[in-house]
Parts: structure tokens; C-alpha cells; sequence
């Protein structure tokens, strides 16, 4: 379970979030779509506290954060949510001194405290999944950038958060790669695992997901589930948004 | 002791010397209407010569009341002193910028062999020193005794005879610190880092006793082991010299040498003995004793010995200058958003101020300046530290300034990126930045702490200021002991080019294998 209230994010003078509110149940897919500058990314990314945001609450698996509590409780809370949250960012971020099968172990050891057989034998099994098997050993460096987001999408699986957030996951990949990659998510999304998705890939939003939400500007002007809103779009931020993705 | 630290560069010394000279060339005859140039060291160089402490510009001493005599009797318009380091002095001659070497140098056999001596002007003889507090050392048996298990630290010149008679008669008991100043070696006794030094008796009557600058130290025992102080003359200049004998002949005959030392209170009964030294005295170069490169041989081992010294500085204060400059440059960046921080309060600021102000004041300081205030300032706080452990800490800190800035760019190179996974995967802070910042930090900034060991490894040479026994110092011994110079220079220098060629080759390889892996 995922509530985003009301968060406000300002920048200097620039407001980025103008109060942006939404939902996400446990097992439900969000798709977070937008044009560029519309503040999709800086959402995603106050939810696990890559930014700080001025306003508003956001609450995963019952507990909150909210602008308003002094530094140490914002800081407690953070933490709690950050074990809770997974992310997978758009230029991988995988770290690039450790193999594969050590990206993925990393932070199961050294966070959760698992000793390495089991940290290993769940990394093991996290790659196998993600079609990398034969991939354990190798550098990042060494990897496909499809093969490097898996192994990073594997890397935010081992800490078995509740919710993944995926910040753009293909938009650095040729398509070939990106099907690779949305194949991993579909099957993610398929067992059952909460999601939000921010993307430009509207097929895997007509697919996978159970609401699509629409950000124009800093606001979330619409969200309803995929066949509603691009079949029958309500704003003309939507209808904008769509008739560009189509001329693409 | 300010320009020992250059010292190892024999070259830029007699270049600068050489520079003072220019427009006075004195190779060859010399016009009797020039005045008579004589080189001598100034620093630290009472009663000899000395900056007179009324007015400090003018340069007094026993030796400048001398040239001028001599500079009289030789019929010259007066006396004129170029300053020279006191160890490269024969060298100065040898390139013809001075005349006359007139300077407390000892007759040895190995100077004698290159350069006309002239009669002996002065009759000296080793003084034992130690504190006036000190009730161990009594006289020189007492340094056969030390206090069971310990060894007596007694300081003396280096290559000096008061060198030669501690090592020879007293080695078993003492170890020996060698300096290449007196003053650096009364101030270390004063600080208790000797427990005595052997000087020359003009030397003591002009720094130790009531209105000497070191008047809580005193003279113990008697009198001994007499040496000569001769003027040296280039070989070709045995007629100068011989002109000087008979000056120094007339001015002892006339009383007026005996009423100059008694103006500096060196004269004694010892000197009376002066004519009889004279007697059969040779003035000109004995060339069979020509030290020749054959002689360096066996001074190898000391070198080489020397040369572990360095290594074991360098191996030493790499280390710890890398540790740390990372800390202070991880205390720099920590509230910084490079390293996820905040800005944080005043307390992060002042730490960000107080350690960039370290870095400014390291790197904008001389590390010989360093060195200095290690040794013989922290003393005076009560910290007391070895030679060798000071020196390392100099080169540690001095160094730690510039790995500081290094790690600082090698934080910056790691993309913003990788703090970013590392938090979103619970990470806390300082976890990051130890198991996903540093290391590809510290991959990026290998080459350049690489290239900076060579530095560092070159740098330990301003050690040799401070007593450490290692390669520049070990080369300057063996230059003064054999008269080799230029080949013991030469010697030092293919050692160090020996052992930092393979640091060179082995940065070369990280660079290329970090390159490949990256």
C-alpha cells in the first residue's frame, strides 16, 4: 500500500510538485505518465527520499513521512521506507567495481545483516529470474545495457521491498533491450509484485497496468485504469500526451 | 640550517654561489689591487663569522678580523666574504669563485691531496658538552659507562674529527646523531634529544657559559684531540699560499694574531705551539693521496644502507599521508551534497573551514619549514619525537594536504548516481561511501597518489636536516669524508633514479590495469 498526499516540491521559486496526490494498493501496477518536465521523475523520487519535498505526506506499508516532522523523525521514517521501496533507475546505477551476482548480494549482507551462502543462493536465484544466470561473474562493464537493468532490477528485488519504483526504465535502451527489460516487469507485475512504473512505453501501460496516472505540470490531472483512459481520455493534458505518443 | 635542505643539490648551491661571484672572476692571478675574496659560511658560524647582533647586516668573527689582515699584509684594498654553504666550500673554490676557503676547516689528508693548504691559523681541540642539569656525564671516561641498557645520543658535525673520535673511541657505548650545524646540535641537546655533543673548543667558548646563546649547557672534561684549521687555495695558487704562510708568519711575530684571538677569548697556551706545526709544513697539493672514483667503493654499503633509510621513510609516510588526507578530505565533503549531506549547521561548516584552512596551510608551507617546527617546536610543548618518526610525520602531513585534494576529485568522479542506488537500497550513509563511494574513488585516484609516492619518495631528502641517516644525508658524509663530491652526487642520484624507476613502471601498470577494468 502506497499514499502519496498532497506533496508539494519546490525548488528555489520553482514549484515542481504543486500537490500531487495519489494511491496505489498492494499487487496494483501503477503507471506514472507525463510529458517531460511535468515532475514524474522528482515524485518517484521523493517517495524514497532521493528529494526532499516541502509539503504533503507520503506513506508506504504504514509508515509516514511527512514535510512537517523534525529531521530526526523524517530521518527514521526514511530509513523504514527505503527498506521498504526498491528502485531501478534509468541509467542503471549498477555499481561497477562488483560483478553481478556482488551487485545483487550488496545489500542483502551488508544492510540486512544475511549471511553471504544465503545472500548468494538468493542473488543466485534473483539473476536466474531475470534471465541472467550465466551472468553471474561478469562486470557491469561487460553486460548489455538490457542485461545491466535486469541485473539491476534484480539488485532491487533482493531486499523483497514491498513496492518497486522504476524511474524510466528503458528510455537509455534500443528497443530490442527494452523488450527484454518489460518482459522482466511483466512477469514481476504478473506475480503480483506493487509497482510504480514512470515510463513513456505505452504498451506496457495498456498491458500491465491496473492505473494509469497522468501528471501535467505537477499535478496529477487524471488517473484511471488503462482501457478508461486511453480509450476515452477526460483532460486535455491526456489527449495532448497521447496524440504525441502516437505520431512517434 | 635553512639551506641544508638544498644541499643534496650540489649544483644549484655552487650555482648560486657562482652567481654572487660573477663580475668578480678570480681564476688565475688576480690583480693585487682587487680586494682578497674568501668564502665562509655565516649561518650559524660564531665565533668564525658571525652576524654581528648590533647591527645584523654586518658579518664579524675571528676569521673576518683575519682575511682583513691577511688581506692587509697581502697588500690587497681589504678583505671581501662570499657567502657559501659550509659543506659545499671546497667545491665553491674548486669552481674559482673565491679565493681563499678560510672557514674552521680541519687539515685532512683526502683535502690536502686536491687543494694547497696553507699553515695552520688556529690549534683546535674537541669539547664534551652537556646540560649543566645533566650529573651522568662527568668527563669522557663517563661515556664508556652508560646507565645499563641505554646508549649515550651524542651529536657531533658530520665527517668532523669530533665524527671520527666518538665513532672510533666511543662506539661501543654512544651512538652518534650527525648534523650539519652546530646550532642544530646544541639545540637538540638543550631539548634532551642528546645527552652530549663533541664540538670544537672555539664553537663552545662562543655559544655555551654566561651570555652565550646556550647558557644551561657547559663544557666537561678536558681539552682533546688537537686539529688543525688550515686555509685551503685551489692547486694552481701554491704561490698565493705561500704569500699567506709568510702574512700569517708576520702577524704571529707581531703579536697581532695572538691580540686578535684574544679579542674573541681563543687564545691559548696551545696556540704558543703554532711555529713549531710550521716547521717543515707543505703547502702544496699531495696528489699521490688523490681520492679517486676506486675509493667510493667502499663506501657502498654505507650508501646502500642509507638508501633502505629512504625507503623505509617513504614506505612509512605514504601510507599514513594517503589515510590521512582520504579522512580529511572525507570530513571536507561529508555534509556536502556530493556525499549526500545537507549543508548542515554551523558545526559541519566550522569542520569544512577548519579542515580546509589545514589544507591551505600545509600546502602553502615549505615542508623543510614542517620538519622544523616538528623537531624543535613540538619539543618545546613537551611532545618529544625521533628523528626518524619526525621526519615521517612531516612527510605524512605535508603530503597529506595534496592526497586530500586527490581524494576530493576522486569523490567527485563517482557519479551521482551510484550514492543514489546505494541509499535507495537502505544503505546508510556511511555504509555508501565505504563499500560503493571509496572504492571506485579510491580506482580513480591510484595514478596520481602513485605519481605523488615518487614525489614523496625524493622529498625524504630534506630529512637529512634533522640527523636522519638516509641517502642525501649518507652522500653529503661520504662527499666530506673522501672529497668526492660530484661522484658520491652522482652516486646518490643513480640510487634514487634506481629505486623510483620501478615505482614508475609499477604506477604505469595499475594506470593501464585499472584502465582496462574500469
Amino acid at each position: 500500500m502506497l499514499r502519496i498526499d498532497d506533496v508539494v516540491k519546490r525548488h528555489g521559486a520553482l514549484e515542481i510538485l504543486k500537490g500531487c496526490s495519489l494511491e496505489l494498493p498492494t499487487g496494483g501496477v501503477g503507471v506514472l505518465i507525463g510529458p517531460s518536465g511535468s515532475g514524474k521523475s522528482t515524485l518517484l523520487r521523493c517517495i524514497n527520499g532521493l528529494e526532499t519535498f516541502q509539503r504533503g505526506t507520503i506513506e508506504v506499508g504504514g509508515v509516514r513521512l511527512n514535510a512537517a516532522d523534525p529531521p530526526a523523525t523524517r530521518r527514521d521514517s526514511l530509513a523504514q521506507i527505503r527498506l521498504r521501496v526498491g528502485m531501478v533507475f534509468q541509467q542503471f546505477n549498477l555499481f561497477p567495481h562488483l560483478t553481478a551476482l556482488e551487485n545483487v548480494m550488496e545489500a542483502p549482507v551488508h544492510v540486512l545483516g544475511l549471511p553471504r551462502d544465503e545472500a548468494r543462493d538468493r542473488a543466485r536465484g534473483l539473476l536466474d529470474r531475470v534471465g541472467l544466470a550465466q551472468r553471474l561473474d561478469s562486470l557491469p562493464h561487460q553486460l548489455s545495457g538490457g542485461q545491466q537493468q535486469r541485473v539491476a532490477i534484480a539488485r532491487a528485488l533482493a531486499m523483497r521491498p514491498e513496492t518497486m519504483l522504476f524511474d524510466e526504465p528503458t528510455s537509455a535502451l534500443d528497443p530490442r533491450m527494452t523488450g527484454e527489460v518489460l518482459a522482466v516487469m511483466t512477469d514481476l507485475a504478473r506475480e503480483g509484485q506493487t509497482m510504480l512504473v514512470v515510463t513513456h512505453a505505452m504498451n506496457f501501460a495498456r498491458k500491465v497496468a491496473t492505473v494509469v496516472h497522468v501528471l501535467s505540470q505537477g499535478r496529477v490531472v487524471e488517473s484511471a485504469p488503462p482501457d478508461q483512459l486511453f480509450d476515452a481520455p477526460q483532460h486535455a493534458a491526456t489527449r495532448e500526451l497521447l496524440h504525441e505518443a502516437q505520431a512517434v | 640550517m635553512w639551506r641544508c635542505v638544498f644541499t643534496w643539490c650540489v649544483g644549484g648551491c655552487v650555482a648560486w654561489t657562482g652567481w654572487l661571484g660573477i663580475g668578480h672572476g678570480t681564476g688565475g692571478a688576480v690583480a693585487a689591487a682587487e680586494p682578497l675574496t674568501w668564502g665562509a659560511d655565516r649561518e650559524g658560524g660564531g665565533p668564525y663569522l658571525y652576524p654581528d647582533p648590533a647591527s645584523p647586516a654586518r658579518t664579524i668573527g675571528f676569521e673576518v678580523d683575519l682575511a682583513e689582515a691577511l688581506a692587509r699584509e697581502l697588500g690587497r684594498p681589504g678583505q671581501r666574504h662570499v657567502q657559501c654553504d659550509w659543506s659545499q666550500l671546497l667545491e665553491v673554490l674548486a669552481r674559482g669563485d673565491i679565493e681563499i676557503a678560510l672557514n674552521g676547516y680541519e687539515f685532512t689528508r683526502a683535502r690536502a691531496a686536491r687543494f694547497c693548504n696553507s699553515f695552520p691559523y688556529y690549534i683546535y681541540q674537541l669539547r664534551l658538552c652537556t646540560r649543566q642539569s645533566d650529573t651522568r656525564l662527568q668527563d669522557w671516561e663517563s661515556l664508556r659507562s652508560p646507565p645499563a641498557g641505554t646508549r649515550y645520543r651524542i651529536g657531533v658535525l658530520e665527517e668532523s674529527a669530533a665524527d671520527a673520535l666518538v665513532s672510533q673511541e666511543f662506539g661501543t657505548t654512544c651512538d652518534v646523531v650527525r648534523f650539519s650545524g652546530s646550532i642544530d646540535a646544541f639545540e637538540s641537546l638543550k631539548q634532551g634529544k642528546l645527552d652530549a655533543t663533541v664540538q670544537d673548543n672555539p664553537v663552545v667558548s662562543h655559544y655555551l657559559g654566561p651570555g652565550g646563546l646556550y647558557p644551561d649547557l657547559e663544557a666537561r672534561g678536558e681539552p682533546r684531540s688537537e686539529g688543525l684549521y688550515v686555509i685551503y687555495l685551489r692547486g694552481s695558487d701554491l704561490p698565493l699560499c705561500q704569500q699567506l704562510n709568510a702574512a700569517l708568519e708576520r702577524l704571529r711575530a707581531s703579536g697581532e694574531l695572538q691580540t686578535l684571538y684574544e679579542r674573541y677569548g681563543l687564545w691559548n697556551d696551545t696556540q704558543a705551539r703554532l711555529p713549531q706545526v710550521w716547521n717543515g709544513w707543505d703547502s702544496a697539493p699531495r696528489s699521490g693521496d688523490l681520492p679517486s672514483w676506486r675509493d667510493l667503493g667502499r663506501w657502498i654499503p654505507k650508501l646502500l644502507q642509507a638508501a633502505l633509510v629512504t625507503i623505509q621513510l617513504a614506505c612509512c609516510a605514504m601510507p599514513l599521508a594517503m589515510l590521512l588526507g582520504l579522512t580529511v578530505a572525507l570530513g571536507r565533503s561529508w555534509s556536502t551534497p556530493l556525499l549526500g549531506g545537507e549543508g548542515g549547521g554551523w558545526g559541519a561548516w566550522l569542520l569544512r573551514t577548519v579542515l580546509g584552512a589545514y589544507v591551505e596551510l600545509v600546502r602553502g608551507t615549505p615542508l623543510a619549514f614542517q620538519l622544523f617546527v616538528i623537531y624543535f617546536v613540538l619539543p618545546r610543548m613537551g611532545v618529544t619525537i625521533s628523528e626518524f618518526w619526525s621526519g615521517v610525520a612531516a612527510l605524512a602531513i605535508n603530503y597529506s594536504a595534496y592526497e586530500c585534494e586527490i581524494f576530493r576529485l576522486g569523490l567527485q568522479s563517482v557519479p551521482r548516481g551510484q550514492l543514489e542506488a546505494a541509499l535507495s537500497l537502505g544503505m546508510s550513509r556511511p555504509l555508501a561511501v565505504r563499500r560503493i563511494i571509496l572504492p571506485q574513488a579510491i580506482r580513480t585516484v591510484i595514478p596520481a597518489t602513485a605519481n605523488d609516492f615518487i614525489a614523496l619518495f625524493k622529498d625524504t631528502s630534506v630529512c637529512s636536516v634533522i640527523a636522519v641517516e638516509e641517502l642525501s644525508k649518507q652522500y653529503s658524509i661520504v662527499g666530506k669524508s673522501s672529497g668526492l663530491f660530484l661522484e658520491a652526487a652522482a652516486m646518490a642520484a643513480v640510487l634514487y633514479l634506481a629505486m623510483s624507476y620501478p615505482l614508475s613502471l609499477a604506477s604505469g601498470w595499475l594506470e593501464r590495469t585499472l584502465k582496462r577494468s574500469a
